[in-house]
């Protein structure tokens, strides 16, 4: 009970540290506070969930009240149940793994201490996210981590590249917070409260299913959901987003904060479920994003690109699962998928960092034998991201495909077109794996991975494996769909799917039993995979639709009415300025005369209004 | 006189007999240290006596004083501002001055000055008080003898405040004439059945607060505050914009309050119109200053106009606990914030004695060389301006509150429009100390005694704590009001 407010403290405190120190301390002990912290949050995690799983009580705690005029009474408070153990145990657990791990990915680079500084205010932020008991603190959680990815996208400033990637990650999302925070002002002013428990009993009692109200509302807070968990069409920013370091994007970008959105939709379900349009929308959502970034995923060369889209398609699947109603299928995902993905970025940064800084997947392979470790951590990752049986991915995906069958009306299509993402995630695994890892050597590996990365990579690999065999105390907290009934024909196309996948993969990248080449050369061919390779053109025709009209739009009206509005101000001002300053002569006797003006305008205005 | 009178009015005693000991040390021993330590000491034994006659409070002692929560209140806030001023001063005034030990003297004597106007209920006890204080500052203003600006400052300073001051105590005499009492309430009850005619009222009305509204350099009445600002030692500044004003303020106040005289919408009117017109001009004066105290001066008329808003939200009855919670809440975060402003020019030119002003080209890339003062300044600066998570956010907030419960639209706009303007100014103080110089432009670093540090932590974290945790000052407040 009393450690709960520990648990966010350690790393802000860390972070201070870090950022005091002003990058003069020592690496090993910027090392141990940076992990250490992090570490510490994750035993109190563990201390809690342990007496959450015990007795099942929600624990809340009020640290303080902001302020408290009229009714407006923001307070720092904190909301425990078996949701936020869940994003908990994520955040700190994933979290150490990772800080253990960028340890040795960023020892010799010279801002050691910044990175560990910004790290440990994210997770603070992060954590911050998930445990606030009322939408506003959440929202500063929400903004803080926004800050956070904005930093360390742009981790590496002195690159202007990484600079404009950085921006285009917080200007999108911008976009999605606008919108959220417009959500927020609505919820308050319709129902009078941001904590979330009474907010949702408001609405409950407030709103009928189907209001126009509850609708607006969702939909506003499905656009912050969107852009932070790079959906539809706000999708964008993740693929430029791998600008910054690997572990960066193992942690922000792919384990917690992308997975926000479905967290905020998860902990609002109540909400949503008063607005079924809205939670169809997340659904349709869901499935377009899975299957555009799938098919883009088919055609990347870069290493983190491909996991990226990747990424893009699973948080898909957790929005497909929160639209059909299977809540808690949709947290699960969540978490196999932080362990999964966590597990190929980290992966993927070992063989980035022991190939000089080597992306592109055509200039590896032949490294089976070469990293042993990351070889099998790739393939182990990668059988759970295509939900080979038994692996977590496949506990949690079957989850949500038996889920979207249930589905009366649209179910079936839904099933369909998650079906046909998971062919796809079967494809584009196995062939980042049998490129990367099998055929000749084209760049000789000139380290190994040390303890750190390896143990790191090691720990998540088990995860990975055994994370869906994982029983979340989610029962009662949020609802989930009944998916017993489901016929085995579905089942088992559902099973044999992604083993299918991994058969075309082999065909084609593999055995070479099917040229890829002759495929890739045919002007269909060729068309198809640079529209893919783009990512749908949808940077153009946003550059197209938005970025250029609105370039022009500047342009045209540099000197627009509205500036010149503020131009004049500015201008009156320095005038008012400029003719009051001359009233200060320094003189005594003015100033003497200026007193007795005074007196002689205040018994002018009271006399007359005497009279 | 009982033991009970005494122990209300304790903290004044203390002061009083603590400028006594401070007398007789200087008589025998002559040493900065010491009497800069006995001043801290008295101060923080007064300010712990209000505790102790918080107990009994309130009471009325002598028809002159009152010691209720609200003045104790302030008598500590006055204290610990008078306190941290002398901690301030120990160095700058040994540079300074010649013979440096008689300026806590002066000092204790004007924060026993402020500690009496907050106790007034009568008006002979608001005069003795706001002389008390202003005499004592003349001296103070004067006392750095190694140039000619502070003795420039402190003639002017004299002479208009001088006519001030006899101006407000015309107006008091014309109103004694008319009710033939001086204690506050029962001058209001008396205002009704005068026998005197209207005007003689008005006139006296208008001529105290030509005489008060000087002191608080109320726009017309403001021209003397950036030549005496500019001049004075930059502790005294220090003290003047936020001890002398908060303390001629309160006196106002409740005046006021208890008077009633909100009955009479004009003079509440012509608060108001001052307001604009404070808050208007300060900030357009502050505008392009480089000269930080100028800046600060000018500043501080714009904080005075905020305040003032206050008066106009006292008109409807039931809205007056707001405002004064919100006056007393701004009193406390505006002091704090100006002692920590003026404390950084303080610490910048304690050991320069040829330089008398401080421009903004001087503390530039100050944050990179003493993050320190750098911190200090912009926690002050920031506060200033309204930035959330400072006192100054919370301050202004409730300001605004107050404002729009009491309806009072036309100066909700000014506030906002001036405060639109201030944070040009403020921050641009926060942009000349992040700059990165070249090596040759670099301003020498000063040198900071321990516990002018321990002060600036101090500060520092006061302005951030009543601004992140403004609940249990706002409790108190409202517990006592």
């Amino acid at each position: 009970m009393t450690t709960l407010w520990l648990i966010p403290l350690f790393p802000l405190l860390s972070a201070t540290l870090l950022v005091l120190s002003a990058g003069r301390m020592p690496r090993q002990l910027a090392a141990l506070l940076g992990a250490g912290s992090v570490g510490l949050s994750a035993i109190c995690v563990a201390l809690v969930a342990r007496t959450y799983l015990a007795d099942g009580q929600v624990q809340e705690l009020t640290l303080w009240t902001w302020m408290a005029v009229d009714n407006f009474t923001p307070r720092i408070a904190f909301y425990i149940d078996g949701l936020t153990v869940v994003m908990m145990s994520v955040i700190t657990g994933v979290g150490f793994l990772i800080h253990l791990y960028s340890i040795e990915f960023l020892w010799d680079d010279e801002s050691f201490c910044r990175y560990f500084a910004y790290m440990n205010l994210f997770v603070a932020a992060m954590l911050l996210l998930v445990m606030a008991d009322n939408l506003l603190l959440l929202y500063l959680g929400w903004e803080g981590v926004g800050a956070c990815s904005y930093l360390l996208v742009g981790f590496w400033y002195r690159d202007p590249d990484n600079g404009a990637a950085a921006r285009k990650a917080f200007v999108v999302t911008r976009v999605g917070d606008t919108a959220m925070f417009l959500g927020l002002l609505l919820l308050y002013t319709e129902l009078g409260t941001l904590d979330i428990q009474p907010l949702m009993a408001a609405a409950n009692s407030q709103w009928q299913v189907g209001d126009t109200l509850p609708i607006l509302a969702t939909a506003l807070l499905l656009g912050g959901a969107v852009g932070k968990s790079a959906q539809l069409p706000l999708h964008t920013w993740l693929p430029d987003a791998m600008a910054g370091p690997t572990p960066v994007s193992a942690l922000i970008h792919a384990a917690t904060m992308v997975t926000a959105g479905v967290y905020l939709i998860a902990r609002n379900y109540e909400l949503f479920l008063l607005a079924p349009p809205t939670l169809a929308a997340v659904a349709w959502i869901g499935l377009a994003t899975l299957l555009l970034a799938g098919f883009t995923a088919l055609a990347q060369h870069d290493i983190k690109r491909i996991l990226a889209y990747s990424t893009i398609s699973q948080i898909g699947y957790m929005f497909l699962a929160l639209g059909v109603g299977a809540f808690a299928s949709g947290i699960f995902h969540l978490m196999t998928h932080a362990f999964f993905k966590a597990l190929l970025f980290l992966a993927a940064g070992a063989v980035i960092h022991c190939l000089h800084h080597e992306h592109n997947i055509f200039r590896m392979g032949g490294l089976r034998r070469r990293l042993p470790v990351v070889f099998w951590s790739f393939l182990i990752g990668s059988a759970a991201l295509a939900a080979l049986p038994f692996t977590s991915g496949f506990y949690s995906k079957d989850a949500i495909l038996l889920s979207a069958w249930t589905l009366p009306g649209i179910g079936p299509w839904l099933w369909a077109g998650g079906l046909l993402g998971a062919l796809l995630t079967g494809i584009y695994s196995f062939r980042l794996v049998f490129i990367v890892f099998f055929g000749e050597a084209h760049t000789e590996p000139d380290q190994q991975p040390g303890w750190r990365m390896s143990g790191a990579l090691i720990v998540l690999c088990v995860l990975s494996l055994v994370g869906g065999w994982f029983a979340l105390p989610l029962a009662g907290v949020l609802p989930d769909k009944d998916h017993a009934h489901v016929s085995h024909a579905v089942e088992f196309i559902s099973i044999g799917t992604p083993l299918l996948g991994l058969l075309i993969a082999y065909l084609l990248f593999l055995g070479r039993q099917v040229s890829i080449a002759s495929l890739a050369e045919s002007p269909w061919g060729k068309a198809l995979q640079d529209f893919w390779y783009s990512g749908w053109r949808i940077d153009k025709l946003y550059d197209a639709l938005l970025v250029q009209p609105f370039k022009c739009l500047a342009h045209w009206w540099r000197n627009e009415p509205v500036d010149l509005f503020y131009n004049a101000l500015v201008a009156l001002s320095r005038w008012a300025h400029g003719r009051l300053i001359t009233l200060q002569t320094g003189e005594l006797r003015w100033y003497a005369t200026s007193l007795v003006f005074g007196l002689v305008l205040l018994l002018a205005i009271m006399l007359r209004n005497a009279s | 006189m009982t033991v009970a009178d005494f122990q209300a009015l304790s903290p004044l005693l203390v002061l009083a007999g603590g400028a006594t000991v401070l007398m007789l040390q200087i008589a025998f021993v002559r040493s900065v240290s010491l009497t800069a330590a006995l001043t801290v000491l008295t101060m923080a034994l007064a300010a712990l006596s209000c505790v102790h006659a918080a107990q009994i409070a309130p009471l009325q002692v002598t028809p002159l004083l009152q010691a209720d929560s609200f003045a104790l209140l302030f008598c500590v806030l006055f204290c610990i501002g008078g306190a941290a001023t002398a901690l301030l001063s120990q160095d700058y005034i040994r540079h300074h001055g010649d013979e440096p030990e008689e300026y806590f003297l002066l000092l204790m004597l004007s924060t026993l000055g402020a500690c009496v106007l907050a106790y007034a209920v009568h008006v002979a006890s608001l005069l003795l008080g706001l002389e008390l204080l202003s005499v004592s500052l003349y001296a103070l203003i004067a006392y750095p003898n190694k140039s000619i600006l502070p003795l420039e400052a402190a003639a002017k300073y004299l002479v208009l405040s001088g006519a001030a001051s006899a101006t407000a105590l015309f107006g008091f005499a014309l109103l004694y004439a008319a009710t033939g009492t001086l204690e506050f309430t029962a001058l209001g009850q008396q205002l009704d059945n005068t026998q005197m005619g209207q005007s003689v009222l008005l006139v006296g009305a208008a001529m105290v607060f030509t005489g008060l509204g000087f002191k608080l350099s109320l726009v017309p009445f403001h021209l003397w505050t950036p030549d005496v600002y500019d001049g004075a030692p930059a502790p005294i500044t220090g003290f003047l914009a936020s001890v002398a004003k908060a303390a001629v303020f309160v006196a106002l106040l409740r005046l006021f309050l208890d008077a009633d005289l909100f009955r009479y919408r004009i003079l509440v009117e012509i608060t108001g119109f001052l307001a604009i017109l404070s808050m208007l001009a300060g900030n357009l004066l502050a505008l392009l200053q480089t000269n930080i105290k100028r800046m600060l001066a000018y500043s501080s008329i714009a904080h005075i106009g905020y305040l003032m808003i206050i008066f106009m939200a006292c008109i409807t009855s039931d809205n007056r606990n707001l405002a004064s919670e919100a006056a007393a809440y701004y009193l406390v975060a505006y002091t704090a914030t100006t002692i920590a402003a003026f404390g950084l020019l303080t610490l910048i030119c304690a050991h320069q004695v040829e330089r008398e002003n401080v421009e903004l080209h001087h503390i530039s890339g100050l944050f990179w060389r003493q993050p320190l003062l750098g911190g200090l300044m912009l926690v002050a600066m920031l506060s200033l301006a309204g930035i959330p998570l400072t006192a100054g956010f919370v301050a202004k907030f409730y300001i605004f509150n107050a404002a729009v419960s009491g309806h009072n639209w036309v100066l909700l706009a000014t506030l906002i429009l001036g405060s639109g303007i201030g944070i040009y100014y403020y921050l641009r103080v926060v942009y000349y100390m992040t700059r990165r110089l070249e090596q040759h432009h670099v301003q020498p670093t000063v040198v900071v005694s321990w516990h002018a540090k321990a002060l600036s932590c101090i500060l520092i974290a006061g302005i951030l704590l009543l601004g992140t945790m403004p609940q249990s000052l706002m409790a108190y407040l409202r517990s006592i009001l």
